[in-house]
């Protein structure tokens, strides 16, 4: 190949996003580009938190990073994190990239670097080693949420924040540091939440989606041949990667509920259509809470909020 | 010059005293932390983050002292070979000078990268910190070390009397 | 390749001209990364990569949560040592072993064990019964090199014999189930043990001024010695207990993780100190000033072990050593050696968690796709990073004895340690020639998870 994009990433090499996501985004670029652009993947070389200065500086050429790592530096990704939403990640992301192109660009977020897909995982469901039955259960339960708008439903049920970053979960499970985890399916099998979380509860829609994007350093786009940029512009950035990692965070949710539903001692229990209810109210304030502060940087935050609601509806 | 040695060891104390009580804090955060989450089921919920800060604050307040006082951790297989060639100091005068001097860029990268924190309003997780002190201590830190590293060097070449510690 | 190995022999000769070890590899790591990113170790670009890299890298390493565990530990076992537990631990070795030629440095290697019981870390382990047993070895008058030796390679068991940083590590990197990489580990940690004590053995049967014998102690004076060990024991069950949830019952429900352990242990340590009388302000002051010394030295270390790591992964090496391995078309077990094979050489300069971060990615598939199991290879792998710790010319547990005793050379160390290594490489083939060593406790698990 003529062009070799350095891709910087997290997580577990067996990890979706590094088995699945990265070989999915280099076969889409081979393919666009007629093989003249591939990809080499580099895993352990920063930690999350530091994969947008590694981008924006040229030390990779690509990375992903999680919005929620990065406390204060990202508001608008609260948008898609939001409970309530009905549909699968693929639906999510391909609505999130869409709301990004018409409402949440102009807040600049992603200043200094090119972003070149939006996703977001499978709802988040609540992962405990006891079981829970119920939504009262939750308060004062100590749980393990990231940042952002996890982290707000979290406290509005009640539960007490403890904080881990995802490889450190099993460990804090397994002390009982924590009593759960409110992660995506997938990471049932991903960070072996069989092993010391044996209960889901879960909520239709989750109680929250994590925002990702993937991001690509300026200059090394701005170097690569026009008609390269064009066809990459065209065929893999934006939407059409947003909606293929999408569908795979699906895919890898689906494996994660077939290990569960293998593994004995475990099991999925369905919140019960009052809890249902219950939880509808508690999303509901806090989604009123993210959408003013969307609202105070700058976007027009209910517009935003009601299109990907109805992109994902009619998905 | 002697003077002026003497303030700087004087000095020296305060980053030192810095460093243990960060260390101490720490201690003594981790074990509330753990009796207030098992017995009263009400854990410190910033306790990682303020785990982060203290171990930057302990890790770096004491960096310039360990790096001009043969702190660091390095290889003395040949330590007979220069002494018997009677190159140890200046051997000494050439590492210091080279370290301190390799310090500047590293500095200046932290400084900016720290700057870009601050310009992006990145703040820790629970306590809303902005994560830019961390950055700018850490630079000062790395800054002094380098400063002092030199000045080390200089004098393992000028005046080595002023040494405390001989060159090994 | 060529890159990263002309980059490994700059550092290396850097090393031996007694460049701090941070110094050396950030410095070559630095311009390797920007010749990697860049084309030229001058390009502009490349150069500003990798400051961005070395950069963050300074920052995030002293702000790893993960890693509070080191100054925790080193705290806890100086606090240890000023509360006289150690003096009467020894006295509890002494009664019992020290009638035997080289008996100090068994107790010293039977105490690593038992602490690597507590500690997930070997450089914790190492630092923390360095402070602990070197000034009492000293005092029976054993030779620097059995001395500092047993200790250094004692301490690597730290992350064999669960609860072990490594271990938990693989099992993410690999999705290995973390509770059988536990249970697998203590059979071979317990082999460690045995076999460094036929190490020490050895030594004074080559050299018997070097761990002389003591008196033999009547078995009253045993039992007495013994019954002073209890704050030692309620320490070790504190943190041990903790960690196995032996306080989770109503209304305490105490338990904790691996890194608050630390913290545990470490407060415990320093109230027990307290409660006897051994701390003043001074002490204290003493203590923890030592404590933070040593902790940013290690720090330094890691940050330039990181710095390097990046730029030998960036230039690709791991990926062209599996390359090489899977060129040549020969039988599995054969691939096995060389895996070991590379991994002891890189051993000589990795720092362990380097070491497991950039091999682990490559060579785990490779492995199974032979059909080796998954847990074995985390025990060997574990097995050959802790021979890493004890390697020349960089091994971490060594310059950890160097740091803490100051008055004793690296060559010294290197010198008491060879038995030792020969040891672990003795264990290592055992543990590749019969597998059932490693997965015999995990299996008798069975499905329970952990
Ligand atoms: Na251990
Ligand atoms: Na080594």
């Amino acid at each position: 190949a003529e062009h070799t994009l350095i891709i910087s990433s997290w997580a577990p090499p067996t990890h979706g996003i590094n088995a699945l996501m990265w070989p999915k985004f280099t076969e889409m670029v081979e393919e666009a580009t007629d093989g003249r652009v591939t990809t080499e993947l580099k895993l352990g070389i920063a930690p999350p938190p530091a994969q947008m200065d590694l981008v924006m500086d040229g030390a990779a050429d690509a990375s992903i990073i999680f919005h929620g790592y990065q406390a204060g530096r990202f508001t608008t990704s609260k948008l898609i994190e939001l409970p309530g939403y009905e549909g699968s990640a693929e639906a999510a992301s391909v609505a999130y990239w869409r709301a990004y192109e018409k409402y949440l660009k102009d807040a600049e977020e992603h200043r200094g670097v090119k972003l070149i897909a939006l996703h977001t995982h499978g709802p988040a469901q609540m992962h405990t080693s006891e079981p829970v039955e119920t939504i009262d259960a939750v308060s004062g339960l100590k749980l393990r949420i990231p940042g952002g708008v996890g982290g707000d439903v979290g406290a509005a049920l009640g539960a007490t924040g403890i904080q881990v970053p995802a490889p450190k979960v099993y460990e804090t499970l397994a002390s009982k540091a924590a009593d759960g985890v409110v992660m995506p399916m997938e990471s049932r099998k991903g960070f072996k939440l069989t092993e010391v979380a044996q209960n889901v509860y879960e909520m239709p829609g989750g109680l929250y989606r994590g925002s990702f994007a993937f991001i690509m350093n300026e200059d090394i786009f701005a170097d690569l041949p026009a008609d390269i940029q064009k066809v990459l512009e065209e065929e893999v950035f934006g939407e059409p990667l947003s909606r293929e990692i999408g569908k795979i965070w699906d895919e890898i949710d689906q494996a994660g509920r077939a290990e569960t539903e293998a593994t004995e001692g475990n099991a999925i229990n369905a919140a019960s259509e009052a809890d249902q209810k219950a939880f509808m109210a508690i999303a509901e304030e806090v989604r009123a809470t993210v959408l003013e502060e969307l609202a105070a940087a700058g976007v027009d935050a209910q517009a935003a909020y009601d299109m990907i609601k109805s992109e994902m509806a009619a998905y | 010059m002697s003077a002026l040695i003497h303030l700087a060891r004087r000095i020296s104390l305060i980053p030192v005293l810095v460093a243990c009580l960060a260390l101490f804090v720490l201690m003594i955060m981790t074990f509330c932390d753990v009796i207030l989450r098992s017995v009263f089921n009400s854990p410190i919920e910033a306790a990682t983050e303020l785990t982060r800060i203290l171990m930057a604050v302990l890790v770096f307040s004491v960096l310039p002292i360990i790096s001009v006082t043969n702190g660091h951790i390095a290889v003395d297989l040949t330590d007979g070979l220069f002494q018997k060639f009677r190159l140890s100091r200046l051997r000494d005068a050439i590492i210091h000078i080279l370290a301190g001097v390799m310090l500047y860029w590293p500095v200046e990268r932290v400084w900016v990268l720290s700057n870009r924190a601050r310009d992006y309003g990145d703040v820790t997780e629970y306590l809303g910190i902005p994560t830019f002190y961390v950055g700018w201590f850490i630079t000062i830190a790395v800054g002094i070390s380098a400063v002092a590293l030199i000045v080390t060097g200089l004098l393992y070449l000028f005046a080595p009397q002023y040494l405390s510690e001989p060159s090994k | 390749m060529t890159a990263a190995l002309i980059g490994f022999a700059i550092v290396l000769v850097l090393v031996l001209m007694r460049l701090p070890i941070v110094f050396a590899m950030g410095l070559v790591g630095t311009f390797g990364f920007a010749y990697e990113r860049g084309g030229s170790i001058f390009d502009e670009r490349g150069l500003k990569a990798a400051l961005s890299m070395v950069g963050r890298q300074i920052m995030d390493t002293a702000q790893d949560y993960g890693l509070s565990v080191v100054p925790l530990f080193i705290l806890m076992g100086l606090f240890v040592n000023k509360g006289g537990m150690a003096r009467e631990l020894y006295a509890v070795s002494n009664a019992f072993l020290g009638h035997m030629r080289g008996g100090i440095a068994m107790a010293t290697v039977a105490a690593c064990g038992g602490f690597s019981a507590i500690c997930g870390s070997s450089l914790a382990t190492a630092a923390t019964m360095s402070k602990v047993a070197m000034p009492q070895m000293r005092r029976y008058g054993y030779s620097d090199e059995l001395s500092t030796a047993s200790i250094a390679a004692g301490g690597t068991l730290g992350i064999l014999i669960p609860p072990s940083v490594i271990l938990v590590i693989y099992g993410l990197l690999t999705e290995t189930s973390i509770g059988k990489l536990f249970m697998a580990g203590i059979i071979p940690g317990a082999l460690g043990i045995l076999f460094y004590l036929f190490a020490v053995r050895w030594t004074v049967w080559r050299n018997p001024d070097a761990g002389p014998a003591g008196e033999r102690a009547s078995w009253s004076e045993r039992f007495s010695a013994l019954g002073s060990v209890w704050a030692v024991l309620l320490l070790f069950f504190l943190v041990i207990g903790g960690l196995y949830g032996a306080f989770d019952f109503e209304p305490l429900n105490l338990t904790f993780s691996p890194t608050e352990a630390a913290g545990m242990g470490a407060a415990g340590a320093f109230l027990i100190a307290l409660f006897r009388g051994g701390l003043t302000l001074g002490s204290t002051f003493e203590v923890l000033k030592e404590t933070t010394f040593t902790a940013s030295a290690l720090f330094a270390v890691l940050i330039g072990a990181q710095i390097f790591s990046n730029f030998v992964n960036i230039a690709g090496l791991p990926e062209a050593l599996i390359a090489m391995v899977t060129a040549y078309d020969v039988e599995p077990f054969v691939v096995i050696l060389m895996i070991l094979g590379i991994y002891i050489i890189l051993g000589c300069v990795f720092e362990s968690l380097s070491m497991l971060l950039l091999t682990v990615p490559i060579f785990f598939p490779l492995v199974t796709s032979l059909g080796y199991d998954p847990i074995w290879f985390g025990i060997v792998v574990v097995v050959v990073t802790e021979i890493s710790l004890i390697t020349p010319p960089v091994g971490l547990n060594v310059f950890i004895l160097k740091g803490v005793v100051g008055d004793v050379t690296t060559g010294t160390i290197f010198r008491g340690v060879t038995p030792f290594w020969v040891a672990d490489i003795l264990r290592l083939a055992l543990i590749v020639l019969v597998p059932v060593i490693v997965l015999y406790l995990p299996e008798q698990m069975g499905a329970m998870g952990h």
